[in-house]
């Protein structure tokens, strides 16, 4: 514990050189723009902030883009209480009671339950890095390719059961994502697959090109489809934050536990993100809360749930990314790939080989609450500013930065083509309403994965039985069919219920369907 | 049971990655036996994720055959207050064309007429296709933010973006000099 803390300290000296304290700063004003933007999803504005970071150090890169994940879980916070605007998904539910609350008269308390909410949340997340990290780190130190092949199969299988209702739909986005990942000279045989005698190929698709075209370029072409409907905002409105009395928070003692403790679950378990963190916090106050009847109606519970548990997901993250170098999520996916763009691979090695970085990092994440919030409280007026600007113009420059994006990270034309291929492929996939998230994982993850399984196949004289016979890897084997299990069930009982619903003669059915 | 063409729908483009995996999954005959002895070879593990997506694929064929219905497809989380409102958006498809096509245009054009023009151009046609009417804002807009990104880039992040062929490359020169990037 003291060695942790000691370790800590030397992280926030780290964090005062002048290239970590201006990353700091500006991931949180961009961060918070992007929030704000309802254009611009919290994880492309990360995958765009990453052509940046080429020419810095790995812990500035690192800072600025956590930086920018935790403040963009708050940013979009004023556009859905004042404008009924959701910056992100994960502010929906957001709306439900804040807009509500601002429409009363009360959109100052409602932003001042928000940045309570923010900071609480902030504050739990870095403290839940920090406590959680050495231990996950220490405990896969035990791990050989078996278990890393089933941690990463658990990783994999959790995106993909929870990026959205449909499992097939999910499971095509992660094989094509393997696929891709699997182009190129492989590197145990040096053997050409699926190159075609295209020598760009041979090289491989960067997963760079992949996550900009997918998730930057896709999602301008989506909304050019739709028209750029978006109008400018009115963004003269009077914005002022008026924090909770003490007794009124005492009030919500049971709100902030329940959200808190589900945050960082959420943020832990693969695939869970911020979004289903802020929906799942809603939904539990809508079933346990104390004033559950009044939700939807503009009460601090409705605010401070998902608010918090959203913030909350961020460090959860983190625990996993930096212990066993797995992203549970599309921003730490990128967090990851900024890593890997710097030569450092995180795994449970890093705390003994960076452990500078690595503390420098958690420091980042309590400065970035309190910057955050700071930001928030006094400089909210100026950022948005941004939503004057019409839809086409914003689009316009993102496409740019897309491109830029893309080419700076080998100067390479080709890259440019694949960026506008995979934009393509983006936008399909938002047409036809399949996740990009374990595409972009699968391309990430897959040679992690191929060679943790060919390792552990050469090393067991290709026993396939292994996964399942050693007890860790058993375990998460065992887990990982149960996270592909859960939508199956859940889709099976929808089915059951919409039968009956259907079923059901009318009288009845009016009766069930009664608000 | 849904009509026979969105059904069709449903399926499309399930039959259009199957055949795609399928045509892979022969394509992988040619590296198939690069493997040594004892060993699973390069192939395996692009063809076990072939063979997955095949299955996945004709389950949801057969699925939008027999059991068509409507697919869940928000996301798994407790349906909790109030419903948002629907993205009832209408579609158009020659803005999008549009986009697109610009958007392929702007590649070649590049490398022809350098970052500078090229980028001036791509940003003033996104902005006119995306139905912005105001040509002095849009004037302006395209060449600063073009001004912007060439002096960020080329003088602080030090990428190297292209500078075209022929006389273009002579005119990108000279605006990197005004610029004072070199």
């Amino acid at each position: 514990m003291q060695d942790v803390l000691l370790q800590l300290g030397h992280g926030f000296m780290h964090l005062g050189t002048p290239t970590n304290a201006l990353a700091l700063v500006v991931g949180l004003v961009v961060g918070m723009l992007v929030a704000v933007l309802p254009g611009l999803t919290l994880v492309m504005g990360v995958v765009l902030a990453l052509p940046f970071t080429y020419g810095m150090a790995v812990t500035p890169s690192i800072v600025l883009l956590t930086a920018m994940y935790l403040s963009g879980t708050y940013g979009g916070a004023f556009t859905s209480i004042l404008f009924r605007i959701p910056g992100e998904p994960l502010d929906v539910p957001l709306l439900w009671d804040g807009y509500p609350m601002a429409r009363q008269g009360q959109p100052a308390k409602a932003l001042g339950w928000t940045l309570l909410a923010a900071l609480i949340g902030g504050l739990i997340t870095a403290v839940s890095a920090v406590a959680l990290a050495v231990p996950f780190a220490k405990f896969a130190l035990r791990f050989d390719a078996p278990e890393y092949f089933a941690i990463l199969m658990f990783g994999l299988s959790g995106v993909v059961s929870l990026a959205g209702g449909s499992l097939a739909k999910a499971l095509v986005s992660l094989c094509v994502g393997l696929l891709l990942a699997s182009v190129g000279v492989d590197e145990t045989y040096g053997a050409d697959r699926f190159t075609f005698g295209v020598p760009m190929l041979k090289d491989g698709i960067e997963y760079l090109t992949v996550m900009v075209g997918a998730y930057g370029l896709g999602e301008v072409l989506t909304r050019m489809e739709q028209g750029f409907v978006t109008p400018p905002m009115d963004a003269s409105r009077k914005l002022e934050t008026r924090f909770p009395s003490w007794r009124e928070i005492r009030e919500l003692k049971g709100t902030i536990g329940r959200s808190s403790f589900i945050g960082v679950l959420c943020g832990i378990v693969p695939g869970a993100g911020a979004t289903v963190g802020s929906f799942v916090a809603y939904g539990v106050e809508a079933q346990y809360g104390k004033n559950r009847g009044k939700l939807g109606t503009g009460i601090p519970e409705g605010i401070v749930a998902p608010q918090l548990a959203s913030t909350a997901t961020v460090g959860g993250h983190m625990v996993p990314l930096l212990a066993l170098g797995i992203p549970g999520s599309g921003a730490t996916a990128v967090i990851l790939g900024a890593f890997l763009l710097h030569g450092v691979q995180p795994g449970p090695q890093i705390f003994q080989t960076s452990g500078d970085m690595v503390y420098t990092i958690f420091a980042s994440m309590f400065a970035a609450v309190l910057g955050m919030c700071l930001l928030g409280y006094f400089a909210i007026k100026p950022l948005i500013w941004v939503l004057k600007l019409p839809e086409a113009v914003t689009s316009a420059f993102v496409a740019l930065f897309c491109f830029v994006g893309a080419y700076s990270a080998r100067n390479s034309v080709t890259d440019l083509w694949m960026i506008v291929a995979f934009g393509i492929v983006g936008y399909l996939f938002e047409r036809f309403r399949f996740p990009i998230a374990p595409m972009v994982l699968g391309c990430i993850l897959g040679p992690v994965a191929e060679n943790a399984f060919m390792t552990s196949m050469i090393a067991y004289k290709n026993d396939w039985a292994i996964f399942f016979t050693r007890p860790i890897s058993g375990v998460v084997m065992v887990m990982t069919l149960i996270a592909l299990g859960f939508p199956l069930v859940r889709q099976f009982r929808e089915a059951i219920r919409r039968d009956r619903v259907a079923a059901a003669p009318i009288g009845d059915l009016n009766h069930e369907v009664r608000p | 049971m849904p009509p026979r063409g969105a059904r069709l729908r449903a399926a499309l483009p399930y039959a259009a990655v199957l055949l795609g995996a399928v045509f892979l999954y022969f394509r992988a005959a040619e590296f198939a036996m690069m493997g040594r002895e004892g060993n699973l070879g390069p192939a395996f593990w692009p063809r076990a994720v072939l063979l997955l997506l095949m299955i996945v694929c004709l389950l949801e064929m057969l699925r939008v055959a027999f059991f068509f219905r409507r697919e869940p497809d928000e996301p798994i989380v407790p349906a909790a207050g109030p419903v948002p409102e629907e993205d009832d958006a209408p579609r158009l498809p020659a803005l999008l064309a549009g986009g697109i096509v610009i958007t392929v245009l702007y590649v070649p054009a590049m490398e022809m007429m350098g970052f500078f023009l090229a980028t001036i151009l791509y940003l003033a046609a996104f902005m006119w296709i995306g139905r912005y009417r105001r040509p002095i804002v849009v004037a302006v807009t395209s060449v600063l933010g073009t001004i912007a990104f060439v002096y960020v880039f080329m003088k602080v992040v030090y990428v190297s973006l292209p500078l075209g062929a022929g006389p273009f490359r002579q005119f990108s020169a000279w605006v990197l000099a005004a610029l004072g990037v070199h």
